[in-house]
């Protein structure tokens, strides 16, 4: 099964993929509303802004979570070099 | 390159990663059984490996508590990710989370534990296993919440409350239990019914 390379979640059905195309590597939380991936920064605070609302953790501690789980996706590894 | 040099690399490949996935499994077990700051050497000899094949694969303890966390946060994401999708009950949802609590529930008694003494890295990947759970869990709460099955309660509320109810009695166990029994087993089914009295509508 594939996993999107920007979160890491399973994708699976047609719907789990960024504008229902199976081809793309990165799903349908990842993508914009235009179907592109979004970049590192919007995604760094759409994990953030995520774990805030459904943990309620702190927002700092938020965003060193969130970049801790983009540092092992395929998609940002650039950034962490 | 050759067939049969081909053969012989992917056959190299294929028994690394039988020896890095003996390894994880055997973690999983001694990390339950001994604890956090068990020494690699231990679960060498257990999983019947040489200590240098360890370092080899994790150079550090550390490498290997995150990976076996990102590995129990890719199982667990698995299961619930399904159920999130296509069933619409938070009950069918918590009753899979609690299953696979109960299947890791040494494991997972000592990693909520442990967790303050681990390094950063691991508690950030522990972090980001309770997100996993957190993501499915909104999905599916926002949506019984949407056609009023729910109280309108901030998520991390409703999440908060659920992982403090199962937390509470896993880290007293020797309180609820006087054997070594599963306290899920004995007590999920009250946990989740109680919880989804507290929250329906």
């Amino acid at each position: 099964m594939k996993t999107c390379i920007a979160c890491g979640m399973p994708m699976k059905d047609i719907s789990d993929f960024a504008a229902n195309d199976p081809g793309k590597d990165y799903c349908v939380h990842c993508s914009r509303p235009n179907g592109e991936m979004q970049s590192f920064e919007e995604k760094k605070e759409s994990l953030t802004k995520f774990i805030v609302k459904t943990q309620g953790a702190d927002e700092n501690v938020a965003r060193k979570i969130a970049e801790n789980m983009m540092r092992k996706l395929p998609a940002w590894k650039e950034y962490f070099d | 390159m050759s067939g049969e040099s081909i053969m012989g690399e992917s056959t190299r490949q294929i028994q690394k990663l039988n020896t890095r996935k003996k390894i994880i499994e055997t973690a999983y077990r001694i990390f339950a059984e001994k604890g956090f700051s068990v020494p690699s050497s231990v679960i060498a000899k257990e999983a019947g490996v040489s200590h240098g094949s360890i370092f080899a694969h994790f150079p550090t303890m550390n490498d290997l508590t995150v990976s076996v966390l990102s590995d129990f946060g890719d199982k667990i994401g698995t299961r619930l990710h399904e159920l999130a999708k296509n069933c619409d009950s938070t009950e069918n949802l918590l009753k899979e989370h609690l299953k696979v609590l109960e299947e890791y529930e040494a494991f997972y008694f000592r990693l909520i534990t442990e967790k303050n003494m681990l390094p950063e890295e691991a508690r950030y990947t522990f972090a980001a296993v309770q997100s996993t759970v957190a993501f499915h869990f909104s999905i599916v709460i926002e949506r019984e919440i949407e056609k009023g099955t729910v109280k309108k309660l901030p998520t991390h509320m409703l999440y908060n409350t659920w992982l403090g109810l199962v937390h509470y009695y896993l880290m007293n166990k020797d309180f609820f239990s006087d054997s070594n029994e599963s306290v899920i087993k004995r007590y999920g089914e009250e946990l989740l019914s109680t919880y989804l009295k507290l929250i329906k509508i």
